[in-house]
């Protein structure tokens, strides 16, 4: 199991208040902003953005970078990781 | 001048007694103790899914209030919101607070939005999809009469239906603020909302009527004010059957109960008790007049007088 992405879950449970969802709920390339999905909405995206500070120290200010590392939790790890990288 | 009457037509309370959707819940209640938690609905069954998950318990405590007063008053849409609240949606704004210290960037929008006095009322218009007036008082511990002041102008000026309550939250730092200030709560400090629809017509579901509501500030002879308030309602202390009160029982009645021990001690405890006396009006017929006396603040007395729809 990939500890950065249980970590994710966790966190976006927290911040996003997803009460009724458990880390178990959440597949690592289910797409997060698609009712299918998590269905998120654009103040959620804002979140995200927070989380992403807030947890691991990394501002996010192109809002294209966004749209492509909010896509699924496989897709945040990834960004999070070549960010921390760089 | 004798004014119009106006009427209580619904009343709606999450506390730590068991108000919510229990008429008659007057007659069961006890002192809160430490470990008593609130009392929630399931919110599910009042609020979308979507929504409630960024709302604070202020909130989902305003909403569902809300909208249990729509239904119980059977009416589509209320002419006005209108809310008191003496310090507003604490656990947002300490949220907020407390993020913008450790996050350099973006702050999370949620808590920011949610923040202000003014949400609840926003989000009860949002709820139900009203476009009508929507205000929201904040006056201490007078907060809520002065909401229902303003309900009974709107209704004397032509509203036929005003949805009127009040909520306040508690969070942890309040005790340490307590502390500090040195100010020895009379019971514990917690969180509560009441809401109520006041209608300008009995449409024979009236459960009290709302004779007069009266506020000061800066008080140095409470009982003066009191005997004042009566006589300007045409009675004397005597014909008060049951005063409601946070602060020094009121003489000269008929009985007095304490009610800050039942709600506990927050800015609009008073809505509590206008719930508590609304239900005791309705299951006790011996009862015609009765008044909240609200000095849960010394220097702030706020009166709200209460007639029984038979008397």
């Amino acid at each position: 199991m990939d500890s950065l992405k249980e970590d994710l879950k966790k966190q976006i449970i927290e911040q996003l208040n997803l009460e009724d969802l458990t880390v178990a709920d959440i597949a690592d390339d289910a797409l997060l902003f698609n009712d299918q999905g998590l269905g998120l909405d654009s103040i959620d995206a804002l979140e995200l953005i927070v989380l992403l500070e807030k947890y691991h120290g990394i501002q996010l200010t192109n809002p294209e970078e966004g749209k492509e590392a909010f896509r699924s939790i496989d897709t945040m790890a990834e960004y999070i990781r070549k960010r921390k990288a760089a | 001048m004798n004014k119009a009457a106006l009427y209580i037509t619904a009343a709606s309370t999450v506390s730590h007694q068991p108000t919510f959707g229990n008429p008659g819940f007057s007659s069961t209640l006890g002192p809160i103790v430490a470990d008593n938690a609130l009392i929630s609905p399931d919110y599910k069954a009042y609020i979308d899914p979507g929504l409630l998950r960024r709302m604070s318990k202020i909130l989902r405590m305003a909403v569902a209030c809300s909208k249990d007063c729509i239904a119980q008053a059977e009416i589509e849409q209320p002419d006005a919101i209108v809310v008191g609240t003496g310090l507003g949606c604490l656990h947002d704004t300490e949220k907020f607070l407390n993020t913008s210290l450790t996050v350099d960037g973006l702050l999370p929008p949620t808590s920011f939005i949610q923040s202000t006095h003014n949400t609840m009322a926003g989000q009860i218009s949002l709820s139900i999809g009203n476009h009508g007036y929507n205000m929201t008082h904040t006056q201490n511990t007078l907060s809520f009469e002065h909401a229902l002041l303003d309900a009974s102008m709107l209704l004397r000026e032509g509203d036929r239906h005003v949805l009127v309550g009040a909520a306040d939250e508690h969070i942890d730092i309040l005790e340490d603020i307590a502390a500090q200030l040195s100010f020895e709560a009379p019971a514990r400090l917690t969180s509560g909302a009441s809401f109520f629809v006041l209608s300008k017509e009995n449409r024979g579901n009236a459960a009290a009527i709302l004779t007069d509501v009266h506020t000061t500030g800066g008080i140095e002879n409470a009982e003066a004010e009191i005997d004042a308030f009566l006589i300007r309602n045409g009675l004397n202390a005597s014909d008060v059957d049951l005063v409601f009160h946070a602060g020094e029982p009121v003489q000269g009645v008929k009985g007095n109960v304490p009610y800050l021990p039942l709600s506990g001690v927050y800015a609009t405890a008073s809505a509590f008790a206008l719930h508590y006396a609304v239900d005791s009006l309705q299951t006790n017929a011996s009862l015609k007049n009765v008044l909240i006396c609200n000095a849960l603040r010394k220097s702030n007395l706020g009166l709200i007088l209460l007639q029984s729809v038979e008397a």
